[in-house]
């Protein structure tokens, strides 16, 4: 069933953005804030494969670009993210993958979104861009999203069999 | 095969729409053709926020209060300073004061500071990798709130709220990149342009006069702009920590401290209603003595 599926990444997307920006963002972390909706972008793309996490990618970004404080411009978190989700759900569509593997790869796409959020704000004139404080949040975020998968990245694969047990037929 | 070709569409059809997104933010900005998407958004996402800082807020206030632990302890030693010192100060505050109060009476410029204040509580916080210092706000236009209005905490100001949802408001803080505020050294009334860097601790003073006398401790206050909006004058910004002549440019620099720490901000005043402008009482001269 294609609703429950849509469903069921709506609510997991909206949960982690509204943790993200009123639970963990206002905390006191070293570094960057913990990227939790980009962890559940992995989680879901790497359940479903690569159409389903380069939508779950782009409804996450664009979540991220509207909701309350953003004030960046629209579409670049939902640019990362879309290819983010693809690329994810693309390189490993095969359904048993090895924890420390999706933990590598979580990790490795925060600090992607990192880089390529600094990038695209620099290159569309953001003058808040400041790159000597982009090596302290990319050795953050890869640390954070790695930790975050390792819970994160097998429930959203349980739930999603629970859920959606037809798109998962082994 | 016929997946793959799939997934690939829909990857370059997403790809696509991003880039029209952000092609038509950029040309629009605030009020341009995403502005009802933003509406959307701030709506539904304002009341979530709020529910989930509300369960929150005590389990933050513990964090917070173990993860400074470290400080408290110097906390105290500079307070103990600072009281000997402001002690000190007090003893001869009394004679400054009645000179003070003398020389008002004397001009009859009794201007009116008070500003009306509604507060608020910060429940939502931009992620820092993104680069931009914003928060939201749990008051809205419900509660008299509207863009351009000066937010305040007990240090000094804070920023300005940007946008306004039904009941959440978001601010751009003081020391995001993008913020400018016009300032005045409180002991010289030299005027200047004091910017945000990015950086939680570190704003910048552009002063327009080249010699203006400019030292370390002064402290900037806001110019103040037409009717109050965004920021009502007088209020706190922050205290210069070293100057730079910068070769080559007409404007010194100087580096300030922020009063607010917008890192650790829990209640914040909007100002909703700025202080009335000076009264401008009119000065007559005293009448000629007889036969001068």
């Amino acid at each position: 069933m294609a609703w429950r599926r849509a469903l069921l990444i709506a609510t997991l997307l909206i949960l982690a953005v509204v943790i993200e920006l009123t639970v963990l963002a206002p905390l006191p972390w070293w570094g960057a804030t913990p990227p939790l909706v980009l962890v559940v972008v992995a989680g879901v793309a790497l359940s479903f494969g690569p159409i389903t996490g380069a939508v779950a990618g782009f409804a996450g970004g664009l979540l991220l670009d509207l909701a309350p404080p953003a004030l960046t411009t629209v579409g670049i978190a939902a640019l990362i993210l879309t290819v983010l989700g693809y690329g994810l759900g693309r390189i490993f569509d095969s359904d048993e993958r090895p924890l420390w593997l999706t933990t590598v790869v979580t990790a490795l796409a925060a600090g992607i979104s990192v880089l390529a959020t600094a990038a695209l704000g620099g290159l569309l004139g953001d003058v808040r861009v400041r790159w000597d404080d982009v090596p302290g949040f990319l050795a953050a975020v890869i640390v954070y999203a790695a930790f975050l998968s390792l819970p994160c990245v097998p429930g959203i694969r349980a739930l999603s069999r629970r859920v959606v047990p037809e798109a998962f037929p082994r | 095969m016929r997946e793959l070709r799939k997934a690939r569409l829909v990857l370059a059809l997403l790809i696509l729409t991003s880039i029209t997104l952000i092609v038509v933010d950029l040309r629009g900005g605030v009020g341009g053709p995403l502005q009802p998407l933003r509406t959307v958004t701030t709506a539904v996402f304002g009341p979530l926020e709020r529910g989930a800082a509300a369960v929150i807020s005590p389990v933050q206030s513990f964090v917070q209060a173990v993860a400074n632990w470290g400080d408290q302890q110097a906390t105290i030693d500079e307070l103990t300073v600072q009281n000997e010192q402001l002690r000190a100060q007090v003893d001869t505050a009394d004679v400054d004061r009645d000179r003070v109060a003398a020389l008002d009476a004397l001009l009859g410029l009794a201007a009116d500071t008070s500003v009306d204040i509604v507060p608020a509580e910060v429940i939502a916080v931009g992620p820092a990798q993104g680069f931009a210092w914003t928060v939201t706000l749990d008051a809205g236009s419900g509660d008299g709130v509207s863009e351009g209005m000066a937010v305040l905490n007990g240090g000094g100001l804070v920023g300005r709220v940007v946008s306004v949802g039904p009941d959440t408001a978001t601010v751009l803080l003081i020391v995001d990149a993008t913020s400018t505020v016009g300032g005045r050294l409180a002991g010289s009334a030299q005027i200047g342009i004091v910017s945000g860097t990015g950086r939680q601790d570190l704003m910048t003073m552009q002063l327009l006069d080249p010699l203006a006398p400019v030292q370390s401790g002064d402290v900037v206050v806001t110019f103040g702009s037409q009717s109050g909006r965004p920021y009502p004058p007088g209020i706190p910004v922050g205290v210069v920590e070293s100057v730079s002549g910068t070769p080559g440019q007409l404007t010194r620099v100087a580096n300030l401290t922020p009063y607010a720490d917008v890192s650790m901000m829990s209640i914040v005043g909007i100002v909703v209603n700025p202080p009335r402008t000076d009264p401008r009482p009119v000065i007559t001269a005293p009448p000629l003595a007889e036969g001068s």
